[in-house]
C-alpha cells in the first residue's frame, strides 16, 4: 500500500475510515428507524406547514412532503445531516493533505524524495475524492437497503443522482480546504475558511428565495448547485455536476500551482 | 574538475523583516565532508532549506550539483539525501513502513541498504515511530537519507540525540560514504561534533560565512581558556607577551587567560616554569572563536 502518495494517503485512513462509514451507517439507521412512526403522523406535515417560511426552507426543502419517502429522507437527511457527514470528511481529507503534514512536519519528508510537489497535491486530492464518493455510494447504498426493510421505498436512480450531488457538494469544499492548506500551510485557516464559507452558502441558499437582495447570490451557492433542482424527484442535473466538477478542477488546480511556488515552513 | 557540488552565491533569505542570510557564498567540493558550524539561529537550518528547495532565495544563485536548487529540485532530490534538523515521522507506520514509502518514491524499491544501515546502527525497524526514542528516530531519519546512496548527504544536526557508541558508527557510515566519492554537507552548532570528520568548514554567524577553513587551521585557532593556579611570584607582563594570548588576569594567585590552541605549547612551559598547584584548560564555544577572531579583526560585523 505504500507505493505512492494516493495509495499511502488511503492506507493512512485505515483506521477512521471504518469509523467514518459505521457514523453514515448509525445515522441511516437512526432515520429509517423513525419512519414508521413518522408516517403514521400526519400532524408532522401541519408541523411543517405552520413553520415559518424562512426556517422551513433553512431547514428543510421547500415543498417537500414528510409524508412520502422521498419527502422525509429529503427533509431529515439529505438536508442537513448528509451534507453535515461528508462536509466534515471531506474537508478534515482537504485540510490535512498539505497543511497536516506540514503542521506535524512530516512534509520535510515528503518533500526531500523527487515526488513533484504538484504530484503530492494531485494524488492527495484522488485520494479524497475517492474517501467521498466512497461515503456518498455507502450512504446511498445504506438508505435504499435499509429503508427497504421499513417500506421507505427510494427511486434507485435518483437515491444515485442524489448521492452524486452530495459528493460533490463534500468536494467543492473539501478542495477548497486542501487549496488554502497547499497555498497558506496553515492548518487552522485551511478549516475554518471552508466550513464558514458552509455556513454561509447554506443560509444564502436556504433564504435566497426569500431575500430579495440575496437572491442573485444564490445559484452562487455550492448548496444551490447540490438540492435547487431537488435531485431526489429529477435525477441528475448536468449543469450543476459541470458547475461543481469546475469549481473542484480549479481549487485543485490552483492548490498544485500555489503549494510549488511557496516556501515550506520549518 | 567539474562545479561544486554545492555552490551559493551572494545568497540572501529574508522572512518578512528579518533576513535570516544576508549573502552568503559557499562551495562544497566533490568527495568533501564539510561542517556548517554556526550558533543556533545563525541560518544553518535556512541554508539547508534553501538547499533542499523548500525554500526559494530572496535573492543570488543556489546550485546543488549544479542544478539550481529550487527549479529543478526534483532532479536534486534523485541524487541527494537529507536529514532534517527536526526530525517527524509519521506516528503509525513502522520503520520498515518508511524505508518502503520513501524508497518508492525514490523509486529504489526496498532498499536491502538500509536493513543493513538498520543493523549497523542497532535499530529495530517494525516499531511504530511513536515508540521510539528521540535518538532512535534520529537513526531511522539517517537511514532514509542514507538507503538511497546518494550523491550528496545534507545533514541537519544530525548527531543531536545519538549517543556516543552510535556517534562513532555514525562518523564511520560518513568516512565510507565520503570513500565512495560521495559529498556530505553536516551542520552543528559546536565544533567537537564535527572536528572528527569534517575536512573543511565554514563559520556563519547572523546570517553570513564568517570563515571558510581546512580544520586544522580552525583547530589551531579554537580558543581555550586557560586557569592555573600558581605559587610564588607571578609577572603577567611575560604572559602577555606572548603570541596570541589574551585578557590575561591574575588574582590571589590564580592566572586566568585565553589562547588559541596554537599558543598553548609557549603558555604552558612558561606556566611549568612556576610552582603550579592546580591547571584547567577549555575549549571555549566555537563563537566565542570566532568573535575573538574575526569580529575584532575587523571582520564582517556580528549583529
Amino acid at each position: 500500500m505504500l507505493h505512492d502518495v494516493l495509495r499511502k494517503t488511503l492506507y493512512d485512513q485505515r483506521r477512521s475510515y471504518p469509523a467514518w462509514c459505521a457514523g453514515v451507517l448509525l445515522v441511516v439507521a437512526m432515520y429509517v428507524a423513525l419512519w414508521p412512526s413518522i408516517r403514521r403522523q400526519p400532524s408532522m406535515q401541519d408541523f411543517l406547514d405552520q413553520m415559518p417560511e424562512a426556517l422551513r426552507n433553512l431547514f428543510a426543502m421547500s415543498g417537500a412532503d414528510m409524508s412520502t419517502p422521498v419527502g422525509y429522507i429529503q427533509i431529515e437527511l439529505l438536508s442537513f445531516m448528509g451534507p453535515l457527514l461528508v462536509l466534515l470528511y471531506a474537508v478534515a481529507a482537504g485540510s490535512s493533505a498539505v497543511a497536516g503534514e506540514e503542521d506535524r512536519g512530516t512534509l520535510d519528508l515528503l518533500l526531500g524524495t523527487p515526488t513533484p510537489r504538484t504530484r503530492i497535491v494531485v494524488d492527495k486530492a484522488i485520494a479524497m475524492v475517492v474517501g467521498t464518493v466512497g461515503l456518498c455510494a455507502l450512504l446511498g447504498v445504506a438508505l435504499v437497503a435499509e429503508g427497504a426493510l421499513v417500506d421507505l421505498d427510494l427511486p434507485v436512480g435518483h437515491v444515485a443522482a442524489a448521492m452524486l450531488h452530495l459528493a460533490l457538494l463534500g468536494l467543492v469544499f473539501g478542495a477548497l480546504a486542501l487549496a488554502v492548506g497547499a497555498g497558506t500551510g496553515r492548518l487552522a485557516l485551511s478549516r475554518a475558511v471552508p466550513v464558514l464559507l458552509a455556513v454561509v452558502g447554506y443560509v444564502v441558499n436556504g433564504l435566497g428565495g426569500l431575500v430579495d437582495w440575496l437572491r442573485p447570490l444564490q445559484k452562487l451557492s455550492p448548496f444551490y448547485q447540490y438540492a435547487a433542482h431537488d435531485p431526489l424527484r429529477q435525477g441528475v442535473s448536468w449543469v450543476s455536476v459541470g458547475v461543481a466538477v469546475a469549481t473542484v478542477v480549479v481549487l485543485v488546480v490552483v492548490a498544485a500551482v500555489a503549494f510549488d511556488r511557496r516556501d515550506v515552513a520549518s | 574538475m567539474g562545479p561544486p557540488v554545492v555552490g551559493c552565491e551572494g545568497v540572501t533569505k529574508r522572512f518578512g523583516d528579518t533576513e535570516a542570510l544576508r549573502g552568503v557564498d559557499l562551495d562544497v567540493l566533490e568527495g568533501e565532508v564539510f561542517g556548517y558550524l554556526g550558533p543556533n539561529g545563525a541560518g544553518k537550518t535556512t541554508t539547508l532549506r534553501l538547499l533542499m528547495g523548500l525554500t526559494r532565495c530572496s535573492t543570488g544563485r543556489v546550485e546543488v550539483l549544479g542544478l539550481d536548487a529550487w527549479r529543478r529540485r526534483d532532479e536534486v532530490h534523485r541524487r541527494v539525501g537529507y536529514v532534517p534538523g527536526d526530525v517527524a515521522l509519521y506516528p503509525r507506520l513502522s520503520g520498515r513502513d518508511h524505508v518502503d514509502y520513501l524508497g518508492n518514491l525514490r523509486g529504489l524499491g526496498r532498499p536491502s541498504v538500509a536493513t543493513k544501515l538498520a543493523e549497523r546502527l542497532d535499530l529495530d525497524l517494525r516499531r511504530p515511530t511513536r515508540e521510539l526514542s528521540r535518538g532512535n528516530r534520529q537513526k531511522l531519519a539517517l537511514v532514509l537519507a542514507l538507503m538511497g546512496q546518494p550523491e550528496l548527504l545534507v545533514l541537519d544536526e544530525p548527531s543531536s540525540g545519538l549517543d556516543p557508541l552510535v556517534q562513532r558508527e555514525f562518523h564511520a557510515l560518513l568516512a565510507e560514504h565520503s570513500a565512495r566519492g560521495g559529498t556530505v554537507l553536516l551542520s552543528s552548532h559546536v565544533l567537537s561534533e564535527v572536528q572528527r570528520v569534517a575536512t573543511r568548514i565554514a563559520v556563519l554567524s547572523a546570517g553570513r560565512v564568517v570563515a571558510v577553513e581546512e580544520l586544522d587551521a580552525l583547530r589551531a585557532k579554537s580558543l581555550h581558556h586557560v586557569e592555573a593556579q600558581l605559587k610564588g611570584p607571578v609577572r603577567v607582563e611575560q604572559f602577555e607577551a606572548l603570541p596570541g594570548v589574551r585578557d590575561v588576569r591574575l588574582e590571589d594567585g590564580v592566572l586566568r587567560c585565553d589562547a588559541p590552541q596554537s599558543a598553548l605549547d609557549p603558555l604552558l612551559k612558561l606556566v611549568a616554569r612556576h610552582q603550579v598547584v592546580d591547571l584547567t584548560c577549555t575549549e571555549a564555544e566555537l563563537e566565542e572563536t570566532f568573535l575573538a577572531y574575526y569580529a575584532a579583526a575587523g571582520g564582517p560585523d556580528a549583529a
